[in-house]
């Protein structure tokens, strides 16, 4: 906290004060490791948003391109052309029916991304609502929200998350993505609604609380207005780390196959269809494996990074 | 204690009826259904399918006679592995599973523990940053890419263990081990590095240094059991994980295990199948949680059963 406390300065210089975001802004720029996973990260969302149309530009693949040519339909090794001469056209390489990877990675990117955000998104909804009503209100209403959280703990929430992709799924890809969004961010709410609840049971004591509730305003806006506000910064963390569990969880589905569907592509289905072919045509699996390896680690470094520079005291694993 | 494990055993029940339900509902609701397939069947023989199978009774009966399958703990007969008991199927698939999650566990904990340990006592030296960094690619690597890079390198080019296939104890069990057990041995040495760390600056250990015991008795005898618990409390959740990583290894290496059966039935709408193996599943997860908590109670003698 050294940082934030600036010292008296004689001069007639106006004292400027920094906020615990500057200030957070600063301890996170400190941490080698969390930049350069915010750096990675960029590169990949960068990647997967201008990195298809400029593909179909220069070579003319999109993600569900077959070439026409037969010669061109088969799986070739990154950088290598139909003859086995070097060639820049596929990076890495192209899969059995001869699309490109590198285009559907990206996409499976844009997919996998996708789902992480908006997952995370519909938990941070659901954790953040459930877990202020309880931390607000207290008493009998928080001992059953909580017992409720517990008992869902307990559930193998992932199994039932399979059967209902299995057996709703497989209609039309849109809907499977809709399904796996919020199916998602139905399971991965709980502890966020934990810390939400933490953190309010400790702000509703204090005088702002009970200075907006004596001018008359209502719990809802005191919930929305005050209380949730003033616990974004543990809520900013735990969603971080929240992104790359969610992702993970997206891939372990569509690597089953009852995930993201055909033609659609994410990296967990990409690694799928690659694994069968490891022993002639590694590519196909370790250029989605590798990609999302990268990624999820430095989304894991920013995150922990992220932790430290706005709660130094909460180091927890 | 007794009235608590009693307690918890009774409302063991409601939650794992809950779960069924649902798993029953989802199916119910869901479009499709087991005998049809790419041919058209004719009218009087679906008919006939349904009255064997009681598809034609009204929705409580069917459900009832669910429930009290499950209670009876006979799940039925497979719809799609044609005569074949459900139990039958557990029986000769959970082995397989089990076997692979509790090797995996147990790798986790050792490894974990002692590594996280390790890395607690000396922070921020070369042995902390490498474990730690260790433990960060266990955690973003996800299995179903450690597994077939595990099968390139060990049994494609230096051709010393076998890729795939189930021969009970046997070297095959090396690589599905480590590959579910990745995960959680990262877990567990993060988690034992920073619950070490705060018991290591804890009022009592500076009690146990100051009476005079040695490095190794403070902490074998005093810091681990504070340590840990963190550990024990992620134990519980980590089994609910550990099944769902079980299926991916078993589908990455072709073991025989519950999680292939799950996924098939889910897509045969194999509706005795997953009722069957949600049912033992959330049972086996709901036991393992008491048990946890048990564990915990006999660990911290602060937390009163």
């Amino acid at each position: 906290m050294a940082s934030s406390i600036v010292p008296g300065a004689v001069d007639a210089a106006p004292v400027k004060g920094t906020s615990l975001w500057q200030d957070a802004w600063r301890r996170l720029f400190r941490n080698r490791l969390a930049v350069a996973g915010l750096v990675v990260v960029a590169v990949v969302v960068v990647a997967s948003a201008i990195g298809p149309p400029i593909i179909k530009a220069t070579t003319g693949y999109t993600y569900d391109y077959i070439p026409s040519n037969v010669e061109l339909i088969k799986a070739m090794p990154p950088f290598s052309a139909a003859d086995g001469s070097f060639s820049w056209t596929h990076p890495m390489g192209t899969d059995n029916a001869g699309r490109d990877v590198l285009a559907r990675v990206l996409l499976g990117g844009r997919i996998s991304l996708m789902v992480g955000l908006i997952s995370t998104f519909v938990s941070l909804v659901i954790g953040i609502t459930y877990g202020a009503t309880a931390g607000y209100f207290g008493g009998r209403i928080d001992e059953a929200m909580m017992r409720l959280v517990d008992v869902l703990y307990a559930l193998p929430y992932m199994m039932i998350v399979i059967v209902l992709l299995a057996v709703f799924g497989g209609q039309s890809p849109f809907n499977q993505l809709m399904l796996l969004f919020v199916s998602l961010g139905a399971v991965s709410w709980l502890t966020m609604a934990r810390i939400v609840r933490g953190q309010v049971l400790s702000l509703k004591e204090q005088e702002f609380v009970l200075a907006a509730r004596a001018t008359g305003v209502s719990p809802f806006r005191i919930i929305a207005r005050h209380l949730v506000p003033n616990t974004l910064g543990p809520v900013i963390v735990y969603a971080t780390l929240t992104i790359p569990s969610v992702m993970l969880l997206e891939a372990f589905l569509s690597f089953l196959g009852v995930g993201v569907q055909a033609p659609l592509a994410s990296w967990g289905s990409l690694a799928a269809d690659g694994v069968g072919n490891i022993a002639v045509f590694p590519w196909q699996l370790i250029c989605p494996g590798v990609t999302m390896a990268v990624t999820l680690f430095s989304l894991n470094f920013l995150g922990d990074g992220l932790r430290d520079a706005l709660d130094p005291q909460m180091r927890k694993g | 204690m007794l009235r608590f494990v009693l307690r918890r055993l009774l409302t063991t029940i409601p939650m794992v009826l809950v779960v069924v339900s649902l798993t029953w509902g989802l199916i119910r609701i869901a479009p499709g259904n087991f005998y049809s397939g790419e041919r058209a069947i004719p009218a009087a023989i679906v008919q006939n399918i349904r009255a064997k199978y009681g598809l034609d009774k009204p929705w409580y009966v069917q459900y009832g006679r669910m429930v009290g399958n499950i209670a009876r703990g006979d799940f039925g007969i497979s719809l799609k592995y044609l005569g074949q008991p459900v139990n039958e199927i557990l029986r000769t698939s959970l082995p397989v599973s089990a076997i692979l999650g509790t090797l995996a566990y147990v790798l986790a904990l050792v490894v974990g523990i002692l590594s996280g340990t390790i890395a607690a006592t000396r922070p921020n030296s070369r042995v902390d940053y490498a474990s730690m960094t260790a433990a960060m690619v266990g955690i973003s690597v996800p299995n179903f890419v450690l597994g077939p890079v595990l099968v390139m390198v060990f049994s494609l080019t230096l051709f010393w263990l076998p890729p795939a296939r189930w021969e009970g104890f046997s070297v095959n069990l090396i690589m599905p081990v480590l590959t579910l057990s990745a995960l959680y041995m990262a877990y567990i040495a993060r988690l034992t590095r920073s619950g070490m760390l705060e018991v290591l600056r804890s009022n009592y250990i500076r009690t146990a240094r100051a009476k005079g015991l040695s490095e190794r008795q403070v902490l074998l005898r005093h810091a681990l059991r504070g340590g840990l618990l963190p550990v024990v409390s992620f134990s519980g959740p980590a089994l609910a994980y550990l099944i769902t990583g079980t299926v991916v290894v078993e589908r990455v290496f072709a073991l025989p295990g519950l999680g292939n059966y799950f996924i098939n039935a889910n897509l045969n709408r194999d509706e005795p199948l997953v009722i069957g193996i949600v049912a033992f599943t959330s049972i086996a997860i709901l036991l393992f949680n008491l048990a946890v908590d048990l564990l915990y109670g006999l660990i911290d003698p602060r937390v009163r059963l």
